[in-house]
């Protein structure tokens, strides 16, 4: 069924562009594929500032950067190899519930994230789809224990993210020959951590009262390489730069608290694997215990976002 | 308004008069012109005078062309895509020759016959409080959508050429048979395939304009449009794409139209005005939006000499001829500066 109320272009339908790479048997992975060049435990770099969206209570925007590959020296058009990640977060409110709304002693908190259009390699709809709709449900997970409710009885507030660029799932090499099955929407992950990370701070902005900054973090395990062959615990962990990820994990973590709000595990450790390799091989506390640290590291960067801010405003008044 | 009332003793602060009585502040605003000094809008600007553009092309990683278009606290970006549609999947489109094509005609619009062009525009991105998700899209968006699609189409600025794939079949007659009649032989090129552009415009903030600042957005996203070199595979009987940045070509854009947006702002009863009865708003923010019902917005192209794209005037009964022409006049020194910008 076509959207009518939008603009749908040809009714033949139309085919993402195929590059004639992507149809050699054996990418040239050596050139191609990005490197994590960060140690294990480093963060990609993350621009944070508040403030983008004047019209909206709150509002802040995230960037991180993109990994490229050091050995590629021209880029080509068809896969500048991975992106980085690009989300814009408003909040509208606390503002009064209409007054067909049922009395709630306490805030309504109500998430939205949305691809954008030309965020992925594969272009998305209009629509919401499924997976949009559970990063909004993680998101309002992750917010709800944050905010004191309790003071904006009959209250409801809106956050709304947009998400510019996302994080893609595998490098797309990967993806050739055995289909999508090896891809398990390892770049939602990231994603959701972003959109924490990002609604704290626009949160902040707006100047609702929370019981602490909420941070988001990810770690991964990961397959090792030719020097390592053991499986690898890396923080933030960019899926293109992994050939296999076994499993990961999102946080949102409360420093000051020392409490998570979300916690959300993909993936399969195992205890084989423990017994294995008993000495380099990850549990999942472990696992969960470096999102922790990645999120203290993505909470460093929101304080010192909000405090520039806070400088501001006080300078200005 | 409180000066028209001397007597009050009651005093608000600027904020509160602007919340409680937004037209009489705004007017307020206006008739504090004097010889020395021009009228100013609450937002610090004179009628006449335009927000500052900024301009940032090609952030986005995915998308064939982008651009990022700050005007004040309007902030928008767009990002094209391009996809392919085979020519077989044109419902009534016969194989394309180039001698007989249906290109060949005087007045034929390929991009507009076949729908190549497809402007999209989403605010419910939490840019405004007016326009949140969850809801169909409004009619504003409906509406600015389906002005940039007809002005894409109108002003003809993506050229139909630049979006053909062309195929050269291979000449396989019989080398042996006589060159009687090689006219009939040598295949003609056809076309096999056509470049579609998503033209996507989300609105990051609001205030003000929509119209004017998602037109420079897509103006500027086109002129970054890089499409890769495509060409039909007859083996794999599929269009491929070339990786390399050298063969890619840019798009060739008819021209340089500039939409420009005017409210007029009316002084609600004679006794309020003194001397003035409207203002001419040039390039209006959300809070002038609210209290003018009459806008002009005329889109024009000053490459050389200013030509008039299109006049589009709804609401009120202010402006005549002598007003437009004033208008134009702002239009054109708008489109000098922002065709400036686009230039660099």
């Amino acid at each position: 069924m076509t959207d009518r109320r939008r603009i749908n272009g040809p009714s033949g339908g139309t085919s993402a562009p195929i590059f004639s790479k992507y149809l050699a048997k054996t990418p040239n992975e050596l050139l191609e594929r990005p490197t994590r060049s960060r140690p294990n435990n480093a963060l990609r770099k993350m621009f944070l500032k508040t403030g983008v969206t004047p019209s909206a209570s709150g509002s802040a925007y995230l960037e991180l950067e993109a990994s490229k590959n050091p050995k590629s020296t021209a880029p080509g058009l068809s896969s500048p190899s991975t992106s980085g990640l690009k989300l814009t977060c408003t909040v509208h409110g606390p503002r009064p519930l209409p007054k067909s709304a049922p009395f709630s002693p306490h805030i309504i908190l109500t998430t939205h994230v949305k691809y954008a259009p030309f965020a992925t390699r594969k272009r998305r709809g209009y629509l919401r789809d499924s997976s949009e709709r559970d990063l909004g449900v993680h998101l309002e997970t992750a917010l709800r224990g944050v905010i004191i409710g309790d003071r904006w009885p009959k209250s409801g507030v809106e956050i709304i993210i947009t998400i510019l660029e996302g994080e893609e799932d595998q490098w797309w090499g990967d993806g050739i020959g055995h289909g999508n099955t090896a891809a398990a929407e390892w770049g939602m992950m990231s994603v959701l951590s972003g959109c924490i990370t990002v609604a704290s701070a626009a949160i902040a902005d707006a100047g609702i009262d929370c019981v602490d900054v909420v941070a988001g973090g990810v770690a991964a395990v990961v397959k090792g390489s030719a020097k390592g062959p053991s499986p690898n615990l890396v923080l933030d962990p960019v899926p293109s730069e992994h050939k296999e990820i076994i499993a990961a994990c999102i946080v949102g973590y409360l420093p000051s608290r020392d409490e998570i709000t979300d916690l959300w595990v993909k993936g399969d450790i195992g205890h084989g694997n423990q017994n294995e390799d008993t000495a380099q091989s990850a549990s999942y506390e472990e696992l969960a215990d470096s999102a922790v640290q990645a999120a203290l590291g993505s909470h460093r960067v929101l304080i010192a976002a909000l405090k520039e801010t806070a400088d501001v405003k006080i300078g200005r008044s | 308004m409180t000066s028209a009332a001397p007597q009050s003793t009651l005093t608000f602060p600027r904020e509160t008069f602007e919340k409680l009585s937004p037209h009489p502040y705004l007017l307020a605003h206006l008739q504090q012109a004097s010889a020395s000094s021009p009228p100013t809008r609450p937002n610090g600007r004179t009628p006449e005078q335009f927000r500052t553009p900024h301009i940032n092309n090609g952030s986005l990683t995915h998308a064939e062309g982008s651009a990022v278009v700050r005007i004040g606290d309007t902030t928008v970006v767009c990002g094209i895509r391009g996809e392919i549609l085979l020519a077989s999947n044109v419902a009534g489109y016969r194989v394309d020759k180039s001698g007989t094509a249906p290109s060949t005609k005087p007045g034929y619009n390929e991009a507009e016959e076949l729908d190549l062009l497809v402007p999209n525009i989403e605010l419910a991105t939490g840019c405004s409080p007016a326009f949140l998700p969850g809801q169909p899209p409004s009619t504003l968006v409906q509406s600015l959508s389906t002005r940039i699609y007809s002005l894409l189409h109108s002003s003809s600025l993506v050229n139909g050429a630049d979006l053909r794939i062309w195929y050269q079949p291979p000449d396989l007659s019989d080398p042996d048979r006589m060159r009687d009649d090689e006219e009939e032989d040598t295949p003609e090129p056809e076309v096999k395939a056509f470049w579609t552009l998503y033209v996507d415009i989300l609105f990051i903030s609001l205030d003000g304009n929509p119209f004017d600042a998602a037109w420079a957005a897509v103006l500027s996203a086109l002129k970054d449009v890089r499409l890769p070199k495509a060409y039909w595979d007859p083996d794999r009987e599929m269009i491929l794409c070339d990786d390399s940045v050298a063969e890619s070509k840019k798009l060739q854009l008819n021209g340089l139209p500039i939409a420009v947006t005017a409210l007029v702002f009316r002084a609600k009863e004679a006794a309020q005005s003194k001397d003035k009865r409207f203002w001419i708003l040039v390039d209006p923010d959300t809070f002038e939006e609210t209290l003018c019902d009459e806008s002009v917005t005329v889109v024009v192209d000053g490459e050389k000499e200013t030509k008039i794209l299109g006049i589009s005037k709804a609401g009120g009964t202010t402006v005549g001829s002598g007003q437009m022409r004033d208008i134009m006049e702002l239009a054109a020194k708008r489109s000098a500066q922002l065709s400036r910008i686009l230039n660099t």
